[in-house]
């Protein structure tokens, strides 16, 4: 077990040095936020009333499609290079493998949420520094992160690759979408928890099957 | 048993047909596009009967790892989006005629439209490997997260908003007099033995495409 | 150390691979694999190395039947395949690092210099593998592969991008290996450095072993004549005899 972790660990390690070398998931994800950003802005309309749910539903859009970027590259190293063999005869448990990759990951997209909030709040002239909303930004970025390393696994190995990722993922992400919109914008809105918590129970749901589902069945994404 | 089950098929349809149109009566409010309901509700069951099947032939094929579940998983995604689009189709139709508008974001129809995007991100990815044995392996393996997903999808869409007829459950919206139930269960049992009639079918159809394609390379000389 | 392959089949899709294939190889013993592109070469090495999995048959390792899915037998294993399982932006020495963490070796900084010493690369080459020529990555691979100290060495056409001196190093280390009682089996299209080390030519026709002879320093000549004779006339592997 304390072997499980030191292999995650170590995957881990592995993935944040390789990325922060050639930064170019993180780049190529912020660059495309705040590009997104701005076409949102001119895009839609803003009032008072709207303005809470529409500022999370757009910055959730945002995190979804620049998380895309980098869900696409995080396996590419293994499949080019065919580490995957080079994975599959070195490491005990294969779960460490996805459970590494997810949480490199969320990592990623923690980051780039931290970077992104502090500029939609000027943009939207909506404080988005409450820590329960980030909470819920946290809890689909998970559950995003478990559905969407268990098919980039996958989908790396096709032959459309790139374009078969959201086709897959999306239909997956339904109740997060619905849930991290729903609770954010009622955050945002200053509505009563009781009607919040719902969604947040969802979310935890929802995060701890896909994260099951995804343990129990990646070896057979990447072995024979 | 393939031939039993088409023959089964075939007098059962006709029998729901039958009984839709002159068994059931003339509902009240709506008139005869209600009459639309039976298939409806007939397609959406085997639309989700399908995708629970697929799955239980996913989880067989990674159990067994012979491809003949694999071919019946990926002939019963088939088959079920083909019957989840026409309960789409026609739950679109009785939308536009009982409250005048094509489409609603009600949970159940959400959840059909999100189980057919599945279904064809499934077909889509199916297609897309190559090696069989791994076009099986993954075919499996996104059946079954996209299986546990589907109730997820549907408690938040239903969180979200409700106008669907609710049937099943509190609060009877549409009482069902015995010669519609009957008319109801009858449609119901017809769809499930025509879908198991064409899963059978589509995977017969699938293992001779397979052999086939092999056939030129099984003894090829080097 | 005894391996023994018994009635193996390998299909992909319907179509087989490897049939009924039987094979023995010792502990102490430099097998060499040959056969035209296609044969199954690789095939059988992923199968023994527990990357592809069998239809039927059995493998036996010392009498011990096993299921190549065993993750204590695999981390046995030393494997070299086309691609070198390297990571481009991180240098030769975290590469090794990395995989010595993996397999729980305990080895120190030095250690791993001293493995990069062997296979004749700098050990303080600050470089990112990204930035290594085809013939470095190639050594780094065969470091790579010898480091958790295995058993049982698999290697697929292990000479590809070496030059003439790595050529010979590797063989100088395979012969180490084989001293140390090492089960080797390579592939290769390299008579010319693999006659000079080999204990065994096997030849994989059609998905069978077709022809086994020991080498008993044969001629490159020798040993072409009698792999032509064996493979098909169509085959497009084999070097044209002097």
């Amino acid at each position: 077990m304390k072997n499980w972790f030191k292999t995650v660990r170590t995957l881990v390690w592995k993935d944040l040095v390789q990325e922060w070398r050639s930064r170019d998931m993180l780049t190529a994800m912020l660059a495309f936020a705040v590009l997104a950003l701005f076409i949102f802005n001119y895009a839609m309309e803003l009032t008072p009333a709207n303005r809470a749910e529409v500022a999370s539903g757009t910055l959730w859009v945002v995190i979804l499609f620049a998380g895309t970027l980098g869900l696409n590259r995080s396996f590419t190293a293994e499949q080019d290079q065919g580490c995957f063999d080079g994975l599959v005869m070195a490491v005990p448990d294969l779960s460490a493998i996805y459970v590494a990759k997810a949480i490199t990951n969320f990592l990623m997209m923690v980051f780039l949420t931290v970077l992104v909030i502090p500029l939609y709040s000027v943009l939207y002239n909506q404080s988005m520094f409450i820590l329960s909303f980030f909470t819920v930004l946290l809890l689909g970025s998970w559950g995003y992160t478990a559905a969407g390393t268990l098919i980039s696994g996958m989908t790396v190995q096709t032959r459309m690759r790139d374009l078969l990722l959201p086709i897959l993922l999306f239909p997956l992400l339904m109740p997060v979408n619905m849930a991290v919109v729903k609770a954010a914008g009622g955050i945002l809105a200053g509505l009563p928890a009781s009607e919040i918590s719902v969604w947040i129970r969802l979310l935890v749901v929802y995060d701890v099957i896909v994260s099951v589902v995804g343990v129990m069945v990646f070896e057979y994404v990447i072995q024979e | 048993m393939l031939r039993i089950l088409s023959v089964l098929a075939g007098v059962l349809i006709t029998v729901a047909f039958a009984m839709v149109l002159f068994y059931a009566p003339i509902e009240l409010n709506m008139g005869l596009v209600q009459k639309v309901f039976y298939f409806h509700m007939a397609a959406a069951w085997v639309g989700m009967l399908a995708f629970l099947m697929a799955v239980i032939f996913a989880i067989q094929f990674l159990r067994i790892r012979d491809l003949k579940w694999d071919y019946l998983e990926a002939s019963s995604v088939e088959i079920g989006l083909v019957f989840t689009l026409v309960a789409n189709f026609s739950g679109m139709i009785w939308a536009k005629a009982a409250w005048n508008t094509w489409w609603t974001w009600d949970p159940r129809l959400t959840t059909t439209t999100i189980m057919a995007f599945t279904y064809i991100a499934y077909l889509l990815l199916w297609r897309g490997v190559d090696d069989p044995q791994k076009r099986a392996q993954f075919g499996a393996i996104y059946a079954i997260i996209g299986f546990a997903t589907v109730p997820l999808t549907f408690f938040s869409a239903r969180l979200l908003r409700t106008i669907h007829p609710i049937l099943i459950g509190a609060g009877m919206d549409m009482n069902l007099t015995p010669e519609m139930l009957h008319t109801m269960i009858v449609s119901v049992i017809a769809f499930t033995v025509l879908y198991s009639a064409l899963v059978i079918f589509r995977a017969d159809i699938m293992t001779r495409q397979e052999a086939h394609k092999d056939a030129h390379l099984i003894e090829e000389d080097y | 150390m005894i391996l023994e392959v018994k009635a193996l089949t390998k299909r992909y899709g319907r179509r087989k691979i490897l049939k009924e294939l039987d094979l023995t190889l010792n502990g102490g013993e430099i097998a060499c694999l040959l056969g035209p592109n296609g044969a199954g070469k690789t095939t059988l090495l992923r199968a023994l190395a527990g990357l592809a999995s069998i239809q039927s048959g059995e493998v036996s390792l010392d009498g011990e039947i096993i299921d190549f899915k065993d993750q204590t037998l695999r981390r046995r294993i030393g494997l070299i395949m086309h691609q070198p399982f390297l990571y481009e932006n991180l240098t030769g020495l975290e590469n090794l690092r990395f995989y010595a963490e993996l397999y729980q070796t305990n080895q120190t900084g030095e250690a791993l210099k001293t493995a990069l010493e062997r296979v004749g690369l700098n050990p303080s080459q600050e470089d990112p593998v990204r930035a290594y020529s085809r013939g470095m990555k190639q050594r780094l691979t065969v470091a790579r592969a010898l480091l958790h100290d295995p058993d049982i060495l698999l290697m697929d056409e292990p000479y590809t991008g070496l030059d003439q001196q790595g050529c010979k190093l590797l063989n100088q280390i395979l012969l180490e290996e084989k001293t140390a009682g090492r089960l080797i089996l390579i592939t290769t299209h390299e008579l010319d450095y693999t006659r000079q080390i080999a204990d065994r030519f096997i030849t994989l026709h059609l998905g069978r072993i077709a022809d086994e002879f020991e080498n008993h320093e044969l001629s490159l000549d020798r040993i072409q004549a009698r792999y032509q004779a064996i493979t098909a006339p169509r085959e497009i592997a084999a070097q044209e005899p002097k």
